[in-house]
């Protein structure tokens, strides 16, 4: 902190000033993320305050007042966001049950609770635009035909029977499609409700696509989990196996369970992955499953219609059968196919030996495709018995009407007894009752053909002689008693299974033989996965009949209100968390996807009946209309202008359609491909990352092993900070230091172990890594070794030069430290400062450094910090203040190379002063130089020759030593020779600098400017040419 | 555990410090008087009671490293805990905690203590160890045989339910 905070810069130079506020206030914005303890946090935060503060105020005088309004602004918005969190239904509720279940069990009443949100906004839409205008401005009840209780019901109108059955006053209300008036427009503002109608009808599905489709973005944008490549699947069963949340003893020691059930599942798994089981078997079991499952779905289904076709065959056949018998048949069937599948899908699921998550979610989506066609096929079959009634209606049949009337009357039994007849399933409750509704429509239709015949009094309950049935309003009523029989079956079964075995459990344990908290009955689990079902099997049914009856909605808030108080409470008071636990968080997808596919299959049958079939004649918003559609076309027609209606015929015509569907496709396809190749690049991208955090932690490692050799332990610490220093090179605010110190450490290491030019490679190439994060280009002309190529290269470099301009002052700072360490040791491994003493050569031109040696780094040493100070490489302003930190430590490296020069060096740097000497003369440099490297440096050489043939001894006697160690060491080489190369022409500038000191250039000039280097280079080709 | 509210003001954490040690904790703040809450009384806490962890929380948290906590310490935890507190924010104190001996890396002796109390040595050591392998393998990118910081937010970032079990309630 302190280092930071020692970055005040009390200069007045605004930009400054400008970036220090700007890094302070990075520091207060990114306060939270730090990994600190809280009394570091406040000191830092204090003092970034107090700058930004003092700075603030020196730039604008209103921004302390700006300020405090924001700590105010926070304040209050965090208390707004508690009243919030009250008003948020059932918050408290659920964070309870969470403190006592964990996230798992909550997650069941979070889903609840936005299913209930969902619900909330369905019933304003069509409680404001179609319930209550209808009420408030439609014709009042009685006043027509399909507002009347028929005059032989009116007796029976308020009987409890007929009530329960959603008939008699109720069928005549706003619940049911069948009240609602077929005026064009309604009250004095011209209130168009058939209009509204379809449009809400429609908007219900569209809403509900929309909010799903949002939420499950939303989801998988949080959960980073979008590769699944990526596989930790032991590391989350151990690093996040814990709920934290939990607070309960109970539920500690279930959970404890299920984590060791967990992992010894994996464990288990992963033996058998290696056990390698031949995996064409497996594969063919799979197969084989599905198939069976597959098998049995459709005999299911096919089971369930032939029973309703076949108990609507007796009907018209067996006039003697009572109507009871038959539904008994066929509800048996169903409930019987429902009992038995799902077990027989467990069964199936064994063959498949898939993993125990795996298999239940696999097991759950089986389930709901079992619970989806059972529905769905009774629908099927209702739709068809609407859709075949109609024939009927023109040719009477006096011989079925005989024996109808006798139905008639026990069917209606049957409907009213369909509540009594809660028993096992509630599946079993919803066939029975969906199949009324397809008797109740086939006696409609029967009833009309009555009509025809004139029996009119032989059906009492069913028949309105003056009307023909109204089929939306009974599916619409069918589908309201469905969800009524679901809620009361759900209230039955949680009473009785989970609460009244609780109270067994727990207080006839003891009169017992054998333990019943822990044998036979247990405490009821709370299964989240079967819940979830359930609800999206409700939601579901919600959205089937929503056209048809719009109160469901309403109803169904009602309903889940219930349903969360009854289930919080059941949890809480008699339920023990789910051994297996099922995963389910708020960013699993799973629960959404499976709502999402109920969806669209409920919204199949409403969207096929109303563009298949007619409407009924006498009853609801649309009756005489030829389809319910029309209403749209005909609204164009007659309340838009003209040209409004042209324009749609237009665009619904193919000539556009065809081409928007065309284009509508092409995009998708061109959307694919992108998401694709965004894939793939970002597999790529990951690649990428891995190989360059293993190739980073070699380096390390090389370095880590190397300095263990070196007798030296004070550095021990610093390839840790090296290493980060190189890896977050981004976390720039994290590691202020280790970067700092990764500068450092290129100089050190090599003067600790001189002795291995392994190591020397290694920190060779990592200055070069570090340098080459900030002018990226530097690596680019690494390879080229022929001579030929030195054109492309001196431009190349030159290049390189501009890019790095602002790393041209420091230069000077490593030269005089390598000075001061390279002539005291006459070390030879350090190519890069090697060059660059070259440069301090010219810039104390007739120093004689090897006599000098003591003194020198003494000299330097001011000069160099006020260099640091003027620009340092990495990022200024943090950088800047560290000055004196700098100095220090680069004292105390000299100091320590100064010792070490005196004492009898390592065999490199024994038989490095020779080259030092031979280097005095360029015949004796070439014959040093056997290869390209050398060649290469024997032509920069020649530059440099040629640009002040002075000099050239002392230049050329540092390349050829370092171009002789990167001989003798790794390809790794290539890079640092690079950089050599780099220096190479910082040198030229450096020495024009010293040449502008000696007044031949200009003084400006010499403030490296790029056009010096410019016509440098020009000279430099021209030259060489 | 009465107080369901998702944030918190220092006042309310304060008040459910001092009411773990009354006598201890004076009511007058503002001289920073020096009261440690001792490892015992935390532990103790019905939000941490249950947690295998709760040592190690306390000792990441506290700034002894013994698990005493003073009311700093006491604050940075819930911070941290909190509903609100950042991914990696969150992912690094959970690299603390499960950090055993504070090397910065998690190893694998780290991860067999992790193991055992999260099991409550119920495995067997073969398991133990080959869900140790398992791990370093899944998670260890450099392949130098344990975790670091950078593995682990790596692998945490995406697990699905990190977010949302790694915060307690108070």
């Amino acid at each position: 902190i302190n280092d930071y905070m020692d970055e005040r810069v009390d200069s007045n130079d605004p930009e400054e000033m400008f970036q220090n506020i700007q890094y302070q206030k990075e520091i207060i914005a990114n306060i939270r993320t730090r990994p600190w303890p809280m009394r570091r946090k406040l000191k830092v935060l204090k003092q970034a305050r107090e700058i930004v503060l003092k700075y603030e105020g020196r730039l604008t005088r209103t921004r302390g007042y700006q300020t405090a309004g924001a700590d105010l602004l926070k304040k209050l918005s965090r208390v707004l966001y508690n009243i919030v969190v009250l008003f948020i239904p059932w918050e408290v509720r659920i964070k309870k049950i969470e403190s006592h279940f964990g996230s798992g069990v909550a997650s069941y009443f979070i889903f609840l609770r936005w299913l209930f949100g969902i619900n909330i906004v369905l019933t304003i839409m069509t409680g404001a635009f179609i319930v209550l205008p209808e009420l408030l401005a439609g014709a009042p009840f009685g006043t027509t035909r399909s507002k009347t209780i028929p005059k032989e019901h009116l007796a029976s109108a308020q009987d409890l029977d007929t009530i329960w059955s959603l008939g008699g006053y109720l069928q005549y209300s706003v619940l049911f499609y069948g009240y609602y008036g077929r005026v064009r427009k309604i009250g004095s503002a011209g209130y168009r409700l058939p209009l509204a109608y379809f449009l809400v009808g429609m908007a219900v599905f569209a809403y509900s696509f929309i909010i799903l489709l949002r939420k499950m973005a939303k989801n998988s944008r949080l959960s980073l989990a979008s590769a699944s490549d990526e596989n930790f699947t032991f590391c989350w069963r151990v690093f996040c196996a814990w709920d934290y949340l939990i607070g309960n003893p109970e539920a500690a020691e279930s959970k404890g369970a299920a984590i060791v059930n967990n992992i010894r599942e994996a464990i288990v798994e992963e033996q058998e992955k290696k056990k390698d089981t031949s995996l064409a078997v497996l594969i063919s079991l799979r197969i084989l499953a599905n198939i069976l499952v597959l098998l049995s779905l459709a005999g299911s289904i096919y089971i369930i219609y032939f029973v309703v076709d076949r108990s609507q065959k007796l009907e018209q056949e067996k006039p003697e059968l009572t109507l009871w018998e038959k539904n008994e048949v066929v509800s048996v069937v169903v409930s019987l196919i429902t009992m038995i599948a799902p077990s027989a899908f467990e069964l199936v699921a064994q063959l498949e030996m898939y993993h125990p998550r795996t298999s239940l979610r696999f097991q759950l989506a089986r389930v709901l495709v079992l619970y989806l066609g059972n529905l769905y096929s009774l629908i099927i079959a209702l739709l068809d018995k609407v859709n075949s009634m109609r024939p009927e209606l023109s040719t009477s049949n006096t011989v079925r009407i005989s024996f109808l009337a006798t139905i008639s009357q026990p069917e209606a039994d049957s409907l009213s007894t369909l509540v009594s007849d809660i028993s096992t399933s509630e599946h079993r409750n919803s066939a029975i009752a969906t199949i009324a509704m397809v008797l109740d429509v086939t006696n409609s239709g029967r009833s009309s053909s009555g009509t025809i015949s004139n029996q009119t009094a032989l059906f009492e309950k069913n028949t309105r002689s003056q009307q023909e049935q109204c089929w939306e309003t009974y599916v619409g009523q069918e589908m309201l008693k469905l969800s009524i029989i679901d809620m009361i079956f759900t209230v039955a079964s949680i009473l009785l299974i989970d609460f009244i075995r609780g109270l067994v459990v727990r207080y006839l344990s003891d009169c017992c033989c054998w333990d019943l908290e822990s044998k036979f009955p247990e405490y009821g689990e709370f299964k989240i996965a079967e819940n979830v079902l359930h609800l999206i099997y409700n939601q579901g049914m919600i959205w089937m009949g929503a056209f048809f009856s719009p109160c469901l909605p309403a109803f169904n808030v009602l309903k889940l209100i219930g349903l969360m108080y009854l289930r919080s409470w059941a949890v809480l008071t008699c339920n023990v968390p789910h051994q297996q636990v099922f995963r389910a968080s708020r960013s699993n997808n799973f629960y959404l996807a499976m709502l999402l596919f109920m969806l669209f299959l409920c919204m199949l049958p409403t969207i096929f009946a109303i563009v298949r079939y007619r409407p009924s004649q006498h009853c609801g918003p649309f009756s005489g209309q030829e389809k319910i559609y029309d209403i749209i076309s005909e609204t164009v027609a007659s309340d838009f202008p003209l040209w409004f209606s042209k324009v749609m015929s237009y665009v619904t015509s193919p000539v556009v359609v065809l081409p928007a569907l065309l284009l509508l496709f092409m995009l998708i396809y061109y959307l694919q491909a992108i998401a694709r190749s965004l894939k793939f690049t970002n597999n790529q991208l990951r690649m990428q990352l891995q190989t360059e955090r293993t190739d980073d932690k070699k380096k390390v490692f090389q370095m880590a092993a190397a300095r263990l050799q070196a007798p030296e332990a004070a550095g021990d610490k610093k390839p840790d900070q090296q290493e980060s220093d190189v890896t977050s090179q981004e976390a720039s605010i994290h590691t202020p230091s280790p970067r700092r110190n990764g500068s450092v450490t290129n100089f050190q290491s090599p003067v600790r172990r001189g002795n291995s030019i392994r190591t020397i490679a290694q920190s060779a190439s990592r200055t070069d890594l570090s340098r080459g994060s900030v002018a990226g280009s530097v690596r680019s002309p690494a390879v080229t070794v022929l001579p030929k190529h030195r054109l492309e290269h001196i431009p190349n470099s030159k290049h390189v030069t501009s890019n790095i301009m602002i790393k041209k002052t420091i230069r000077p700072i490593h030269p005089v430290e390598a000075a001061g360490i390279i002539t005291a040791q006459s070390y030879g491994g350090r190519r890069g400062h090697t060059t660059r003493y070259v440069i301090v050569n010219e810039h104390e031109p007739r120093k004689k450094l090897l006599r000098s040696a003591t003194r020198i780094p003494r000299h330097y040493l001011m000069e160099e910090s006020a260099e640091i100070l003027e620009l340092y490489p990495r990022n200024i302003k943090r950088y800047t203040p560290q000055e004196e930190e700098e100095v220090e430590e680069g004292k105390s490296r000299r100091r320590m190379s100064l010792g070490k020069a005196h004492r009898p060096r390592s065999l490199s740097d024994l038989h490095q002063p020779p080259h030092f000497y031979i280097g005095d003369r360029v015949e004796s440099h070439m014959s040093v130089a056997k290869d390209s490297h050398a060649a290469r440096g024997k032509y920069g050489a020649h530059v440099e020759s040629y640009v002040k043939p002075k000099t050239r001894p002392k230049l050329e006697t540092p390349l050829t030593e370092s171009d002789s160690a990167s001989l003798a060491s790794s390809s790794d080489q290539q890079n640092s020779s690079t950089d050599q190369y780099i220096q190479v022409i910082h040198n030229k500038e450096r020495y024009l600098k010293s040449d502008a000191k000696q007044g031949k250039l200009a003084k400006k000039k010499s403030k490296t400017s790029f056009d010096v280097n410019v016509t440098e280079s020009n000279d430099l080709v021209s030259s060489n040419v | 555990m009465g107080n369901k509210q998702t944030i918190f003001t220092a006042q309310q954490l304060f008040d459910r410090y001092r009411d773990l040690a009354p006598q201890l904790v004076p009511l007058d703040y503002t001289n920073h008087p020096d009261v440690k809450l001792p490892y015992e009384l935390i532990g103790s806490m019905p939000e941490l009671k249950d947690n295998p962890f709760r040592q190690r929380i306390a000792e990441v948290f506290s700034e002894d490293g013994e698990g005493n906590m003073t009311l700093d310490d006491f604050l940075d935890m819930f911070s941290v805990l909190s509903e609100m507190a950042p991914r990696d924010l969150k992912a690094s104190y959970a690299f603390k905690i499960y950090d055993f001996n504070n090397d910065d890396f998690i190893c694998k002796s780290d991860l067999e203590k992790t193991l055992n109390r999260l099991t409550r040595n119920e495995l067997t050591e073969d398991e133990v160890r080959m869900v140790c392998e398992k791990v370093i393998d899944e998670a260890d990118l450099d392949n130098d045989g344990r975790l670091s910081l950078e593995d682990f937010q790596h692998m945490i970032v995406r697990a699905p339910d990190f977010l949302s079990t790694f915060h307690i309630r108070i």
